[in-house]
């Protein structure tokens, strides 16, 4: 089938000069490195205010109960606390916050402090002010909370169950969305189908990134201006404005966001807008600034874990040939105990519905529940990863248990490299890839051929075994926020953006202010490559501010920096600007110069006639002008010409269908393929990575070394999953790994050396070729299943779950007799 | 991660320590903190009063005796351990092991007195001090008392260190020319936190004399496993001997293993032979003259 | 509860200064270091002295300044990554670290700088092997380790010249 777009979903390639040369596709050393390797960065705990207490949160022990009477007189009347603050008082101040579900999920009546009930272990229900940290400690323990515990559910298809214990009652059901998504027809293809595998049950496990830097904030509720400033590190500044502001009823305009240096997000600092609305109510209440500072524990239990998700009854329709015509699954995903930018993770998987691969008839039919466990937020490769996951254990299986060579079946059912720009079953587009090269070149890194001899050589039965496992997977990258109609038609979203600001300042020095918050992606140097080689200076000529300050006023609603996509819009926000600047310059140089704007050159911070550089002018010259020596230009020129431009980059989306639920959804599709080879001890399970390799496309590359350590980072969190990170609950709901001492955040130890091999395909569709990277997909993941079962007896059960500690391969090496494989074949 | 309110002294003598101690039912004494410092950060645990012996140079030393024993101060680091020629002399394996102690900066600090006296059971160095046939100098105020290590750890944070007390320091006799010493741990990661352990001790030349084989994190406390060990005495060197000894763990025995956010007891009962046998082929390895 | 307790005397030189305040008990010496001496490149990332962001060199050994009171570090001298540039100038691992990729958010970056300082002063040339055992005790969660590794390799080539 050809892969050019139909007549419903059309991409206009990106049309661009292409300026990007001399500093883009160079590695360039980081403009952020000098403060941060001096220990000077400012990370939110680094801030002092005159005045300022500290705030802790008194948070719910259980998963689930009525509170019956909280007391805080003990905690006011301890030394040196100055306010406290509970839920009931919350109730009577403020609106619930703004809800994305429809009904009735969307009747989830949530404020920053939990009200009646607390649904879940580390529920926040008080706050306690105080002029130490020690204090606002002591005093935390001694608000008194009478709690009249529910029953808890964990699980989120029992929570789907009408019987479950139901976690709001404004809602009535802790089925908060469910939806079909159905393309082509996969009933005609399970009954044509030469083969049907079946699998029971998949697991996708609950983890989280854990940066390293847990939430921070110090936000004052000024009593002067009435502006609430809000110095923090939420990575995605205006959802939260959007969402607190109508809560505490404080327009757009006297919130004012702010964080320079953030340790790490990963998508789990989406999620501190509650927080931080519960301390601008402290700070007013209170009279000061309030300063937060989240502990790991705390962070742990209520920062935000990655979503939860359980496919059941996955049947998957397969010809003769090897060719994968589909597949149908029910897929339940675990929210947790609030929707926190939930549910648009029931769509956001439908970026990548054939995973990497060409199948046409496909039917998830998804639900949404509940759970008394933390709220879910977009940990790193939110809602794609778990359904990538799936993806591949289809191919996997499927080549497994029919016997076909997984190599060639993914080759086989691949996206070609002729069929880009491809469409998928749900109309998104797949802009480019070079799905079969990159695998072939993962192979080559590991020495495919070769591990393949050691494998058989060493056989089963000394000890230990090997195992060959590949994982692809696509990095979806620039939302169309349209998606959230998909979800719930009634929300007035769609489109993507990001802002930046570039100028010449008074001497003519090259300014940029993005409205990005990074946390380690580099977004001051990168944008330094690109504007410097659109104006024709140096990256070190370009000072970016760092950080993000609203009152720069370099935003938009969508500002922020999370799902991968800051090559794409932020560079392209930089790259607009730099070129509505590059302009100006051009048009006052060619009056300062008397020559025409099409002669005019940009080179080492000045503006000459191509072949003639004595007729120069540097930028120096150029502000001036403008500046300062206003009235030496002709008037029309003086009016049109500000050097201060202030662009949107605005990428080209519809408004995604919600009726069929199909439309365009994301821009970019960087892919990673995994190649991993581990060996497993046959007598307790225990896994060890013997050789890595990653082939990345993130089409064309602004800072090679930059690309590479995010790809080793995403790596390093996927291999975390894979074998030791998990937040599991016991069946009262309480977290087992709320500190770092049973979580086991993997270190130099368990990572093993990555090797990194790159494929360029340019995207057609962004002002750069760039793809947005950094979430990574979750390979890790894939692959590494993929090689426990590569090590596994023929008839073992099939790896259904994507976290494997030794204890559970343990399991697979000695199943009970008895035992479900979890997977059946019908041949006809 | 913030402490309760605490009293902190630092004794210039051990005299002065042990009245410290003993003035305070709620006093305990700080060694390295590695552990006591994170069990009052997550309030698992209160203390009154701190007794900070970390630089008294009374337990800091590392004797080997004309004997060939070993005499260790309680407050001698992992790194210390890792380090010192004496102890790579006397025990390579004591060195070997403090050394992958989780990490340098925990090494550089956590102590041996304070591995063995927080009685964690998934500590380290306990189940490989009983191994080794150490004994435990407990100080009072009525003099040295000593106590051989496998009756030292009676359970969860608790030993036979008494209110008032301290531990001055470890003795662990030669090694014989015909033994070897053994250990081995399965954990969830590199250098990380332990699923089982076990040690072991073996002393013959081509048939084993003696035999100590200890697992910990099996229940409240390291456990001498005398089935095991009755299976090895007497018998050959070998590796059919130790693999068939290793079946009489799980088998007959008391053994209690935690659930943990690590592993559950069933999985830890399964492993415990396994680890068993390792430790023990670990000191054939390293002894004497065994026929493998 | 609401006494803090004993305030205590100590005497502690930092990157060559040598500051001279009051603690109670209970005070991490983390939290001396941020919170009263205002040395905020330390950071803590933990609970539970597992994630070693805030690793300090003391007395000449590493170790995780959120695991030991402020009391006890009387008469200490600690090296905190502020101390590891010379004359404004970056040090040699940290020139490593900026030429080798080694750091992304920074958060990591203060504790890690002094493990690799104190490595290569007891190690001049390790081993990979080596280099891993040596920052075992320092989470990142952004770098997977590949670019520290190499940063240290760097850093051990350019410092035992």
């Amino acid at each position: 089938m050809s892969g050019r777009p139909s007549a419903e979903t059309t991409v206009e390639p990106a049309e661009r000069v292409d300026r990007l040369g001399k500093w883009s596709g160079t590695s360039v050393p980081r403009k952020e490195d000098r403060r941060l390797l001096q220990g000077q960065g400012a990370f939110a705990d680094d801030t002092w205010q005159r005045r300022m207490g500290y705030a802790h949160f008194v948070r719910s022990p259980v998963a689930h109960a009525r509170i019956v009477s909280i007391d805080t007189s003990k905690a006011e009347s301890l030394d040196g606390v100055f306010a406290t603050l509970t839920g009931q008082e919350v109730r009577e101040i403020t609106e619930p916050f703004f809800q994305i579900a429809p009904e009735p999920g969307g009747n989830i009546e949530e404020y920053c402090l939990a009200t009646d009930k607390v649904r879940y272990q580390g529920d926040a229900v008080a706050l306690v002010l105080a002029e130490s940290r020690d204090i606002a400690r002591d005093a935390a323990e001694l608000v008194d909370v009478e709690y009249e515990p529910l029953p808890a559910v964990v699980d989120t298809v029992a929570a789907a169950d009408p019987d479950a214990p139901v976690l709001h009652e404004e809602v009535g059901t802790n089925v908060v969305w469910h939806g079909v998504y159905d393309y082509g027809d996969v009933d005609w293809a399970l009954e044509n189908a030469d083969h049907v595998v079946r699998i029971d049950r998949l697991h996708f496990h609950r983890f989280s990134s854990t940066p390293l830097e847990c939430s921070a904030a110090m936000v004052n509720w000024d009593p002067g201006t009435d502006v609430v400033e809000i110095y923090s590190n939420n990575q995605m500044p205006m959802f939260a404005s959007l969402v607190i502001g109508p809560s505490l009823g404080v327009p757009s305009n006297r919130l004012q966001f702010r964080s320079q240096d953030i340790g790490g997000a990963f998508g789990i600092k989406i999620g501190s807008y509650p927080q931080l609305a519960g301390l601008a109510l402290l700070s007013r209440k209170a009279g000061r600034p309030v300063k937060w500072t989240e502990y790991r524990t705390d962070h742990m239990l209520s920062a935000g874990h990655g979503n939860e998700r359980v496919f059941l009854d996955v049947e998957i329709p397969v010809m003769s040939d090897g060719t994968i015509l589909g597949f149908k699954v029910r897929a339940f995903d675990d929210a947790g105990a609030y929707l926190h930018y939930e549910p648009l993770g029931a769509v956001i998987w439908s970026q990548v519905t054939p995973g990497c691969y060409r199948f046409k008839h496909i039917r998830v039919d998804y639900t949404e529940t509940v759970t008394n466990k933390c709220p879910t937020v977009p940990n790193r490769g939110y809602s794609r990863l778990q359904h990538l996951w799936l993806t591949e254990r289809i191919v996997d299986l499927v080549a497994h248990e029919l016997g076909f060579d997984a190599v060639e079946l993914r080759k086989q059912n691949y996206v070609q490299p002729e069929d880009y720009p491809y469409e998928t079953p749900n109309g998104c587009v797949y802009d480019s890839g070079n799905l079969p090269k990159a695998l072939d070149m993962a192979l080559e890194a590991i020495d495919y051929p070769a591990w393949r001899q050691r494998q058989q050589e060493l056989g089963k039965g000394s000890g230990k075994r090997i195992g060959i496992g590949i994982g692809t997977t696509l990095d979806s990258g620039t939302n169309n926020f349209g998606q959230a109609r998909i979800v719930n038609p009634g929300l007035p979203f769609s489109g993507n953006g990001e802002a930046a600001y570039v100028k010449l300042d008074l001497y003519g020095e090259v300014s940029v202010n993005l409205g990005t918050t990074p946390q380690g992606q580099s977004h001051e140097t990168t944008a330094a490559q690109v504007v410097a080689d659109i104006l024709g200076v140096s990256p070190d000529d370009v000072h970016v501010t760092a950080g993000f300050d609203q009152r720069h006023n370099t935003y938009v609603a969508f500002s922020g920096t999370y799902a991968s996509q800051f090559a794409v819009t932020g560079l392209g926000a930089a790259m607009g600007a730099a070129e509505d600047l590059r302009g100006e310059i051009v048009k006052v140089a060619s009056f300062a110069l008397e020559a025409a704007e099409e002669d005019i050159e940009l080179e080492e911070g000045q503006a000459f006639v191509r072949g003639e550089s004595e007729r120069a002018i540097p930028f120096m010259g150029i502000a001036n002008l403008v500046y300062s020596n206003v009235a030496a230009m002709p008037p029309e020129l003086a009016d049109s010409v500000s050097l201060n431009c202030r662009h949107t980059y605005r990428p080209p989306f519809e408004v995604p269908d919600p009726e069929t639920k199909r439309g365009n959804l994301t821009l970019t599709y960087a892919s990673q393929t995994h190649a991993c080879v581990v060996e497993v001890d046959e007598e307790s399970g225990e896994v060890k990575i013997l050789d890595y390799a990653v082939a990345d496309d993130c089409g064309r590359l602004i800072n090679p070394t930059i690309v590479d350590g995010q790809v080793h980072g995403a790596t390093a969190h996927g291999i975390g999953a894979a074998l030791y990170e998990a937040l599991e609950y016991d069946e009262d709901g309480q977290l087992m790994q709320s500190s770092f001492y049973e979580y086991h955040a993997v270190t130099s130890l368990d990572v093993p050396a990555i090797k990194t091999v790159h494929v360029e395909t340019p995207s057609p569709f962004t002002p750069n070729g760039a793809k947005g990277m950094g979430e990574g997909g979750g390979a890790p993941l894939h692959a590494v299943c993929s090689a426990i079962q590569d090590a596994l007896d023929d008839d073992s059960p099939i790896v259904a779950h994507t976290h494997n500690p030794w204890e559970r391969v343990y399991w697979l090496l000695n199943p009970e007799p008895g035992m479900r494989r979890g997977v059946v074949v019908e041949s006809r | 991660m913030l402490l309760e309110s605490v009293e902190y002294t630092r004794p210039a003598t051990v005299e002065e320590a042990l009245a410290a101690l003993a003035s305070n039912e709620g006093a305990a004494p700080l060694a390295g903190g590695q552990s006591l410092i994170n069990v009052l950060k997550n309030r698992v645990a209160s203390v009154a009063l701190l007794v900070d012996i970390t630089r008294l140079a009374e337990l800091r030393n590392v004797d080997a005796r004309s004997d060939g024993s070993l005499e260790i101060g309680a407050c001698v680091t992992y790194d210390e351990l890792d380090r010192s020629a004496e102890v790579r002399r006397g025990h390579a394996i004591l060195a070997d092991v403090a050394g992958r102690i989780e990490d340098q900066q925990i090494r550089n600090r956590g102590t041996i007195g304070g591995n063995c006296c927080l009685s964690d059971p998934t500590n380290n160095l306990p189940p490989l001090l009983i191994a080794l046939g150490a004994t435990m100098n407990i100080q009072g105020g009525a003099g040295v008392r000593e106590v051989p290590a496998d009756q030292f750890f009676h359970g969860y944070f608790s030993t036979a260190v008494e209110q008032g007390e301290l531990l001055r320091s470890i003795t662990l006799p030669a090694l014989e020319p015909d033994a070897g010493a053994g250990y081995n741990s399965l954990t969830i990661a590199g250098d990380s936190k332990a699923i089982v352990r076990a040690s072991a001790y073996l002393r013959g030349n081509g048939t084993i004399e003696e035999a100590r084989v200890v697992l910990a994190v099996v229940g409240p406390r390291p456990i001498r496993h005398a089935g095991m060990e009755a299976r090895l005495r007497g018998q050959p060197a070998t590796a059919e001997t130790v693999a068939r000894a290793s079946e009489a763990v799980g088998e007959d025995d008391d053994l209690s293993p935690p659930t943990d956010a690590h592993a559950s007891a069933d999985y830890r009962r399964r492993m415990a032979p396994v680890v068993a046998r390792r430790a023990v082929s670990d000191a054939m390895a390293k002894g004497g003259d065994g026929d493998e | 509860m609401s006494d803090g307790g004993t305030a205590h005397p100590i005497k502690v030189t930092i990157n060559g200064e040598t500051h001279e305040r009051t603690v109670l008990a209970r005070t991490l010496l983390v939290h001396f270091i941020r919170d009263v001496l205002a040395l905020k490149g330390t950071h803590i990332g933990c609970d539970t002295g597992n994630c070693g962001a805030c690793t300090v060199i003391y007395d000449g050994r590493t170790i995780k300044s959120c695991m030991m009171l402020a009391a006890q570090a009387d008469g200490a001298e600690i090296q905190t990554v502020e101390g590891l540039a010379e004359n404004g100038e970056l040090g040699p691992i940290q020139r490593a670290f900026h030429e080798h990729h080694g750091l992304q958010c920074g958060y990591c970056t203060p504790g890690l700088l002094m493990s690799a300082t104190a490595l290569l002063r007891d190690n001049p040339r390790p081993s990979e092997a080596e280099i891993r055992r040596g920052i075992r005790g320092n989470v990142c969660r952004c770098t997977g380790y590949v670019n520290v590794v190499k940063s240290i390799e760097a850093a051990a080539e350019e410092v035992s010249r």
